[in-house]
């Protein structure tokens, strides 16, 4: 029995050396001669402005994260529709109708109350609270400031 | 039994699936009405009645639901009624308190609802991936509501230190799930071909021997699965090994909220905790009662656990000076003695989980009530806070020491009973070690009541700086009167409770 342990063993050992091996087999074979252009970031063929290490702002992350829920939406809808034809054929068209409109509403509520919250607005202003409590600090500055 | 016909049985899920979805549309609609908060609050008694009633009218029954996903049976009942008691509380204490500006009282409201149907699920869960999804469901949504204040600092910080612990918890829950599939080959917890029914079959445990070359390794690789998936259950329980989040959470977060995941997250880890042992390790006798199948030392793991819990809690929360924190440490001891019940493995055992569960919801919401009225007028909530309490706001400090005198166990109060219980359980299981366990959840009880009468020192005999009185809202008082009637009174007449326990778990045999 412990012999079936061995294929697993075997498996593990050729998927490592697998990528190390070709790794190493193709820094001896492959011809080395780069270039400036060669070695620039490719970044879909413009030339690259400046460094990649700053800041984002954060507004990409708010619409990247709304992009990804409806992506998903999609990635669950194609799989209905594509075998839909065979729920029809079993009486049960209406039922998938039924559950994918049904998913497809509760994403819906959550895409009107992102876009009534404004959080789909690529210029944003500030709210209303933010607005106050700036306007309290500038009515009393700050006291450590006087201290320092 | 198939989807459509299951659907009769998941009524109240349903229903706050809709709720979670009315509560974001009605955030939107009266958004910029004056009377917002009050039409929210109303909007949310509303959803919580009607859950109520679809939970009340479901049938009784005892059967898998959903091709075995999840199990409809009396002990979902009975976890579905004590979500609703905290998530109740919660949405009346909320509104009056200040750390939830009103402006985003809908989001949380639509938020807590969620975490209400992640707890329904995991009540009723008997399949490991829906045990998982439950349990990431609820999680999800309290790494939410703990940085609910986005500008403080300390939730900001209490939200990632949750997010971190959980993420590696329910990783290391996974890893344990995977482990189990490889050894049974199914997801299923109960039901046909589920894991307790192969435990208990005969031909399939020799199969499992053969399959790993001889008894001991199948036999280490169960043990080391079951602990790996004690890691996700204890980490939502606040069990020792698994409590680091807990004091940073419990102060971070906002009040209301903390309150509300004391109780609610904590009793639908017992939920899952109870389910997956009885169903996968032990099998009902004709008399309802049970006995072990396979050979796994569980009891003495969770009563390990349940140790270490009770006094590494009763310990830290001696020096701490944040109420807050005391009363994490407090909620981490008391984790340690509701396991003391499960590691009795028997009816009983069980039974007095669920009391004490009942009690503790009444004890802890109550407590940390005087908390949030205590922190809403001086702006902290360390013990020098509580100063003069007594004569500041005299019924709320009664409250207070009557929730803490329960907690503690001493006798007038309902906490007694929830003790005697699980400690009479305990014992009437005999031999060295479980006597053993109950000395030591004796002596942890002793423990508590030295911090928790620091606190009542603090409000009755040392003074305040300000002294003037502060009035506690209407709803406050109303809300721990209500609270503290029961925990003073429930000891001259406690068979309703023992009767429900009983109702809900450990009796007939499914059929």
């Amino acid at each position: 029995m412990p012999f079936q342990f061995a294929n697993v063993l075997i498996f593990s050992a050729t998927a490592v050396l697998f990528v190390f091996g070709s790794l190493v087999a193709g820094r001896f074979l492959r011809p080395d001669a780069p270039n400036r252009e060669k070695s620039m970031i490719y970044e879909c063929g413009e030339k690259p402005i400046g460094q990649a290490w700053f800041n984002f702002n954060p507004r990409f992350y708010l619409i990247a994260l709304v992009f990804v829920i409806f992506e998903v939406e999609i990635a669950f809808m194609f799989p209905v529709a594509a075998v839909y034809k065979s729920f029809i054929e079993r009486g049960e068209g209406l039922l998938a109708f039924f559950e994918i409109a049904l998913f497809v509403g509760i994403l819906a509520v959550g895409l009107a109350y992102v876009w009534a919250m404004g959080d789909l607005e690529w210029v944003k202003g500030l709210k209303q609270d933010v607005l106050a409590q700036l306007r309290e600090k500038q009515a009393a500055p700050p006291a450590e400031k006087k201290a320092a | 039994m198939n989807n459509i016909h299951s659907l009769r049985f998941f009524w109240p899920e349903s229903v706050l699936t809709v709720a979670v979805l009315a509560m974001l549309v009605q955030d939107l609609l009266v958004r910029r009405s004056p009377r917002r908060v009050g039409l929210l609050t109303i909007g949310a008694l509303f959803w919580l009645a009607l859950t109520a009633l679809a939970t009340w009218r479901t049938p009784w029954g005892n059967f898998p639901i959903f091709g075995g996903l999840l199990v409809h049976d009396p002990l979902r009942i009975f976890f579905a009624w004590l979500f609703l008691a905290a998530a109740l509380l919660t949405v009346v204490i909320v509104p009056r308190s200040k750390e939830i500006s009103s402006a985003r009282l809908g989001e949380f409201f639509a938020l807590l609802f969620a975490l209400l149907l992640g707890m329904y699920l995991m009540a009723s869960a008997a399949d490991l991936l829906l045990i998982y999804l439950s349990i990431e469901t609820v999680s999800l949504v309290s790494y939410v509501l703990t940085g609910f204040q986005r500008g403080r600092r300390r939730a900001n910080e209490a939200a990632l230190k949750y997010v971190i612990y959980g993420g590696v918890a329910s990783g290391i829950m996974l890893y344990g799930i995977s482990i189990l599939y490889g050894l049974f080959g199914t997801t299923r917890v109960a039901g046909e071909g589920g894991i307790g029914a192969q435990l208990a079959d005969v031909t399939s445990r020799l199969f499992l021997a053969h399959a790993f070359g001889g008894q001991p390794a199948a036999q280490l690789a169960l043990v080391v699965a079951v602990v790996f998936l004690l890691a996700g259950v204890g980490y939502k329980i606040a069990a020792v090994p698994f409590h680091m989040w807990s004091p940073d959470v419990y102060e971070g977060a906002p009040t209301p909220f903390t309150a509300f995941l004391s109780v609610g997250p904590k009793a639908a880890g017992f939920a899952v905790a109870i389910r997956f042992f009885f169903a996968a390790f032990e099998r009902q006798l004709p008399g309802g009662g049970y006995a072990q199948v396979g050979d796994l030392p569980w009891p003495a793991i969770i009563g390990i656990i349940s140790a270490i819990s009770m006094t590494l809690g009763n310990l830290t929360a001696i020096v701490q000076s944040n109420v807050k924190r005391l009363l994490a440490y407090s909620s981490i001891a008391h984790a340690g003695y509701l396991l003391m019940g499960l590691a009795a493995a028997s009816t009983a055992g069980v039974q007095s989980i669920l009391i004490y569960l009942i009690i503790y919801v009444l004890m802890n919401v109550g407590a940390f009530l005087v908390v949030i009225a205590v922190s809403r007028e001086t702006g902290g909530e360390d013990i020098k806070d509580f100063r003069g309490l007594g004569t500041r706001a005299p019924i709320a400090a009664l409250a207070l020491v009557i929730f803490l005198f329960s907690l503690t166990g001493i006798p007038p109060f309902a906490g007694f009973i929830g003790k005697y219980l699980i400690f009479a359980a305990v014992v009437q299981r005999g031999g060295f070690w479980n006597v053993l366990l109950a000395v030591i959840g004796v002596l942890n009880s002793a423990i508590s009541l030295f911090y928790y009468a620091r606190l009542i020192k603090a409000m009755y005999l040392e003074e305040a700086i300000d002294q003037r009185p502060f009035r506690v809202p209407a709803v406050y008082t109303g809300v721990l009167v209500a609270l503290a009637v029961p925990n003073s009174f429930l000891i001259f007449y406690w068979t309703p409770l023992v009767r429900w326990a009983a109702a809900a778990f450990g009796g007939s045999p499914s059929s």
